[in-house]
């Protein structure tokens, strides 16, 4: 017992603090022609490193202002956003933020949007290994065939694609993506999912991820956050327990799967319901 | 399957624009035909004729017409060079710092009611008789033209984009020079197209009023000595280098607006 004291503090001094990202009571109100509209409910919520972590929830419930905040683009109303501990007072630099609308650059093509990130000072690459980063980034993403396209020439998977190409090639510590797949076939959307899961597993990167696709979140979470319908809540936090590495193919078929998707599933219906901007 | 749906109407396109120029062409030789004729039964100076016209170029080909080819020229290419990256510059750091624009644009809009050309006698009275005068009057014309073009595209950038390179650790220079500037491309070569006939005006409109060489130097003796063959040769030689000028800026303009075309 008494040894554990000092065990605890040299992980705290090595800077692994519980958390890598941390909401504390942050919520946020905006304001539409005078109104306010509460998005997001005062919340709690701790991302450990190294963590995949699923937001889950019917649309309009805050998940997107969730990651704006963790990114840094929106400061919270009330309460506070901490990364590594410390207080996000503005663009966040040690994420990488994959929006849900895709901001590729329209005058650059494929090839010279996913390399953006190589060709600035805080990511200087030289130019052959750019080059062959980018080149396999292509190929991961599967857009080999279109490195010449601009992005207005590509469908809206492809840019979703391409977009999560530039995000990843400078591997930040820290992932945040918003409906990467939303725009995707399910055949498609495994190879992404497989993709994804080898690179942020291989590079012990911490995820937050939004999506709509229960099993997307149970295949590559290790936890999911179900939100309530606005203003948002978290309603539950899932732990996932599939066994590491996962066969992105083949965990669907699985019971434990099975169990999971339907637990997430009763958390969620009534609020999918409501949700419903119609 | 998609190759041949496209060259097709393409093709119509393209057959349409040849009708257009053999009609075009055949405007043109007709209005000739009917002028060298009248000239010809006249035979008065006021009214020429295209071959005296061509005969009298053909001689100034010879020699006499590139020094102030050059000089017209030259005031042209130093005023829009001046006006151009000064414009640019102001349109570029204006249009991305909001409280600054706020500030100067009213003196700026000002100024811009001023019809430029009437300050011309003003610039005579400053710089003197030669290049100098001329080539203030381009810059201004082609500053204000090209500041309100690129201050209009460096306010419409996509905060979104910026805020994407913010986040990936781009530094303010490299989000303007991987954002600002190349969004803004379009709009300054657009700018520049638009410039070119005003500065080709500002230049001859400053030759014309006093000057010792230029092509509006070549106009005012014309008509000091009423020589018309000699006007209107001059007249078809500025058509000549506005048509070329507007081409190459049309040219300019659509290696920048490749990306933009694509997209509608
Ligand atoms: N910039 C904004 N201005 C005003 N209201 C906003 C803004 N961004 C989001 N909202 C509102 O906040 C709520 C939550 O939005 P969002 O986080 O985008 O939801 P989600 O991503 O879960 O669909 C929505 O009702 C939306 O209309
Ligand atoms: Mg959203």
């Amino acid at each position: 017992m008494n040894d554990l004291t000092p065990a605890r503090a040299v992980a705290a001094d090595a800077g692994t603090p519980a958390a890598k990202i941390r909401l504390l009571c942050a919520e946020k109100t905006f304001q539409v022609r005078g109104q306010d509209i509460e998005a997001l409910h005062p919340t709690d919520l701790d991302i450990r490193p190294h963590e995949f972590m699923a937001l889950v929830g019917p649309s309009g419930c805050g998940k997107s202002t969730i990651l704006n905040m963790m990114a840094g683009l929106m400061r919270p109303t009330a309460g506070e956003v901490l990364y590594d501990g410390q207080p996000v007072t503005g663009p966040n630099r040690r994420v990488g933020y994959m929006t849900q609308k895709d901001t590729l650059l329209p005058w650059r093509t494929t090839k010279d949007n996913i390399r953006i990130a190589l060709e600035l000072k805080s990511h200087a690459t030289p130019r052959a290994e750019a080059e062959d980063r980018v080149r396999q980034m292509i190929e991961l993403v599967g857009l080999k065939g279109f490195e010449n396209h601009t992005p207005a020439e590509l469908s809206g998977g492809m840019r979703k694609r391409a977009a999560m190409a530039r995000t990843l090639i400078y591997e930040p510590e820290t992932l945040l993506m918003d409906e990467p797949f939303g725009a995707l076939d399910s055949q498609l959307k495994l190879l992404m999912l497989d993709q994804l899961q080898c690179l942020t597993q291989h590079r012990r990167m911490s995820v937050v991820f939004v999506t709509h696709d229960l099993g997307e979140a149970i295949t590559l979470s290790d936890r999911i956050v179900v939100l309530s319908a606005r203003p948002g809540r978290i309603r539950a936090i899932h732990d996932v327990k599939l066994e590491r590495p996962r066969d992105v193919f083949k965990v669907r078929f699985t019971p434990a799967f099975s169990e999971q998707h339907e637990r997430l599933w009763d958390e969620l219906k009534d609020d999918i319901i409501k949700g419903t901007d119609v | 399957m998609t190759e041949g749906q496209r060259t097709r109407p393409a093709d119509a396109a393209r057959r349409g624009r040849d009708n257009i120029l053999i009609w075009q062409a055949a405007l043109v030789v007709g209005l000739l035909a009917i002028w060298e004729i009248c000239g010809r039964l006249t035979g008065a100076d006021q009214v020429s004729s295209p071959s005296r016209i061509i005969r009298t170029i053909m001689v100034w080909l010879g020699g006499e017409l590139y020094p102030h080819l050059f000089t017209t020229l030259g005031e042209l290419a130093c005023g829009m060079a001046i006006g151009c990256s000064l414009g640019i510059l102001a349109g570029l750091v204006l249009g991305r710092m909001p409280i600054v624009s706020l500030i100067l644009r009213p003196i700026i809009v000002g100024l811009y009611s001023v019809p430029l050309v009437t300050l011309a006698p003003l610039f005579i009275m400053f710089f003197g008789l030669d290049l100098l005068p001329k080539i203030v009057l381009v810059s201004m014309v082609t500053f204000f033209l090209l500041f309100f073009n690129t201050f209009t595209g460096a306010q419409q950038v996509d905060e979104d984009y910026l805020r994407t390179l913010d986040l990936m650790g781009a530094s303010k220079f490299e989000q303007f020079r991987k954002v600002v500037a190349p969004a803004t491309a379009v709009w300054i070569a657009g700018g520049i197209r638009i410039a070119l006939p005003y500065a080709l005006v500002a230049t001859i409109t400053g030759e014309l009023l006093a000057t010792r060489s230029g092509l509006g130097f070549l106009i005012s003796r014309a008509a000091e000595r009423f020589d018309m063959t000699s006007l209107y040769a001059v007249l078809l030689i500025l058509m000549t280098i506005g048509l070329l000028l507007s081409e190459a800026a049309l040219r300019l303009e659509h290696r920048f607006l490749r990306w933009r075309q694509v997209a509608e």
